[in-house]
């Protein structure tokens, strides 16, 4: 017969319990050895192949391909099955961070266990401009900044005879039909708004979060301007973008930085000016999923996270692609590693530097917005623009 | 018939219910549903179908409607003479092998296949080039793209092939003897067309004409890649309403999407008997 006493009961319990939580841990442990699951654009590599990304950071990735638009991260993760399918993820910072955090897709982070969160740009800092780019409504840090930009625009400087740095070229007549804006409401009719405002044009209060009347008369702007025949084409994708410039369609265009650079390697005397009234300004953070925290990916996150707030990446995705470093010691890395930057190179990262420093200290800068309180407006009034 | 017959018979039918009758349903259901923040919530409400007719879209819509329309009819123009010629004046032999070329393209991506058509008709391309080095303009042309022309051209390089497909399956199944007949009884060309190619390719002409109107108005590259600024189809309308999270609104232009064409497609059906299309004709 089984005889149990308080003795043994104890001493039982004490062994489930060990077994218990070293299974637990066995399991936190094995769990951690998977890939993280990470959904995010191309840009976010600055390696040939996301194998070498992940052996930088010491840390096995499994890629999947995620557009840039704010969309596909919703339907994913309210209605579809992003939870099991992504431990990490990247969107644009200031406006999705807070929705997905609202509805718990993400999970505030523990920032003391980024190494290089030291090096984080000050501009995240309480209080400072990007601060609620990365934190949640309670104040939490949930997303991890590693690219950022002041979208300005792309010229043609051979064929438009010198340097521009006004957003009036954009509409100027001389380049009638030799014009281009992107194909997306918030960023074109926010890069309007501070044109129109800044140049005394339209009375706006603010650029990323216009009223309806406000959103009338940027769209009333830009019809006339439309009817008027300025513009060649709104560019669609980033291919198209750099095609556009690249082939001398159009001489003029506002854009992301990358298609200014890549269309300027392609040969045409590309620049990217500095823009008197202001730009559109943004950035893209990563996220730590709530089901890549269940399935123990928090280290993995973590030590990615550092790769990502290394001048090592910074470097790169600055001399690669032309977006701002969001760490601090990014000329003294570059310094350090003459073999990876040759002089050609070094130049263009001190000269994009200053520029974006420029671009950032403009007075009309407005933060990009994807969730302006008259969405609706700004949705009817963009198919008018469309459709005139 | 046996009950396994009965249940492959069965097959077909549960395919079109499960994969058109109840996503279709779903989506004029949703069309009615309120839109929430980030996604919707059951309602009876018309507001999307409002914001469709009584905004811009509708004149979005009706546009490319009416370039889909211009490229059906070039279709027609350019597919139904190469379809006669390939029936007619092919060898029986290699009158499917011709047939193949036309497929070729579709074996390359669609968006490159339209992508490739902008070296060739931009500014600085191939076409303007050339009139320009033959001394025939002064100044390149503007018009090949980034316009509704290019829209059209678009469609017509990348749907013609179905025209001319479903238009010699239907000249296929007139059999030679009727030709033979007609020309033994001196029918001259003209009536020949009129009485009996146009008629009996009817279907397919039909046919291919649906193909032509639908990718025309649904498929969103090619508006997006040789469209003027902000040149839009039904199908970009309802993919920008997506982005935008409006998906009752999404769902309320693809309904109308839908019932356009099937509406097109009943009158066809009763106008020309599209089963002509799959029936040998003795």
């Amino acid at each position: 017969m089984l005889k149990t006493t308080r003795r043994k009961f104890l001493k039982n319990s004490a062994l489930v319990a060990a077994s218990a939580s070293m299974s637990q841990s066995f399991i936190m442990e094995a769990m951690a050895a998977d890939p993280l699951k990470i959904w995010t654009i191309g840009v976010a590599k600055v390696t040939k192949t996301w194998d070498e990304m992940g052996k930088q950071a010491g840390v096995p990735l499994v890629y999947s391909a995620k557009s840039g638009s704010a969309d596909q991260a919703i339907q994913k993760f309210f209605v579809g099955d992003g939870q099991k399918l992504y431990d990490a993820i990247t969107d644009n910072g200031g406006g999705q961070e807070d929705a997905m955090s609202d509805n718990k897709a993400i999970v505030p982070l523990d920032v003391s266990r980024i190494k290089n969160w030291k090096n984080l740009i000050p501009a995240y800092k309480e209080g400072n401009v990007a601060a609620n780019t990365i934190r949640n409504r309670k104040g939490e840090i949930v997303g991890v900044p590693y690219i950022s930009n002041a979208d300005s625009m792309a010229y043609n400087k051979s064929k438009v005879g010198g340097d521009i740095d006004t957003w009036d070229a954009l509409f100027d007549s001389q380049f009638k039909g030799y014009a281009a804006m992107q194909n997306d409401s918030g960023p074109t009719l926010t890069t309007t708004a501070v044109y129109l405002k800044e140049s005394g044009k339209q009375d706006i209060v603010n650029p990323s979060d216009m009223s309806k009347s406000e959103v009338k008369g940027v769209c009333q702007f830009l019809i006339d301007m439309k009817k008027k025949g300025q513009f060649r084409t709104f560019w669609d994708g980033f291919g198209n973008g750099v095609d556009l410039l690249a082939s001398e369609e159009v001489l003029v265009s506002s854009c992301w930085e990358p298609i200014a650079v890549i269309a300027a390697k392609k040969g045409a005397d590309i620049h990217y000016g500095t823009m008197k009234e202001g730009h559109q300004t943004w950035n893209n953070v990563w996220m730590l999923t709530k089901g890549g925290k269940q399935r123990g990916q928090e280290e993995n996150f973590y030590k990615l996270m550092d790769l990502y707030l290394s001048p090592w990446f910074g470097a790169r995705t600055l001399a690669n692609l032309g977006f701002t470093p969001q760490m601090t010691g990014v000329n003294e890395y570059v310094d350090a590693n003459p073999s990876d930057f040759d002089a050609k190179t070094k130049a263009n990262i001190a000269e994009r530097l200053k520029n974006k420093a420029d671009r950032m200290a403009v007075k009309g800068n407005s933060w990009q917005n994807l969730y302006p309180k008259e969405l609706r407006a700004y949705q009817d009034w963009w198919a008018k623009v469309q459709a005139a | 018939m046996n009950p396994k017959s009965n249940f492959l018979f069965k097959i077909p039918i549960m395919f079109m219910i499960v994969f058109f009758v109840i996503p279709l349903a779903l989506t004029v259901v949703w069309s009615v549903f309120e839109r929430t923040m980030f996604w919707m919530e059951p309602a009876f409400t018309l507001f999307s179908y409002e914001n469709f007719f009584f905004s811009s879209r509708l004149e979005n819509f009706l546009s490319s409607m009416m370039h889909s329309s211009i490229s059906v009819i070039f279709a027609f123009f350019i597919g139904f003479p190469i379809a006669i010629f390939i029936r007619r004046r092919v060898k029986k032999v290699a009158q499917h092998r011709v047939m193949l070329l036309f497929i070729l393209p579709f074996m390359v991506s669609e968006i490159i296949r339209i992508f490739a058509l902008r070296p060739i008709l931009s500014r600085n391309g191939v076409v303007n080039s050339f009139l320009m080095d033959m001394n025939i303009i002064d100044s390149p042309f503007s018009i090949f793209v980034f316009t509704p022309t290019g829209v059209v051209i678009g469609e017509i390089v990348s749907f013609l092939p179905f025209m001319i497909f479903s238009t010699f399956l239907a000249l296929e199944a007139i059999p030679n003897y009727i030709f033979e007949v007609c020309s033994d009884l001196g029918v001259n060309r003209k009536r020949m067309f009129l009485d009996i190619f146009f008629p009996l390719a009817a279907p397919g002409l039909f046919a291919g004409s649906v193909f032509i109107f639908v990718n025309g108005i649904g498929i969103a590259l090619i508006p997006t890649i040789l469209g003027g600024p902000g040149s839009v189809n039904a199908g970009l309308i309802a993919t920008q309403a997506i982005i935008a999270l409006d998906f009752p609104l999404a769902m309320a232009v693809s309904a109308i999407m839908m019932f356009t064409l099937m509406g097109l497609l009943y009158i066809g059906h009763r106008l020309f008997n599209l089963t002509k299309l799959l029936e040998p004709i003795s």
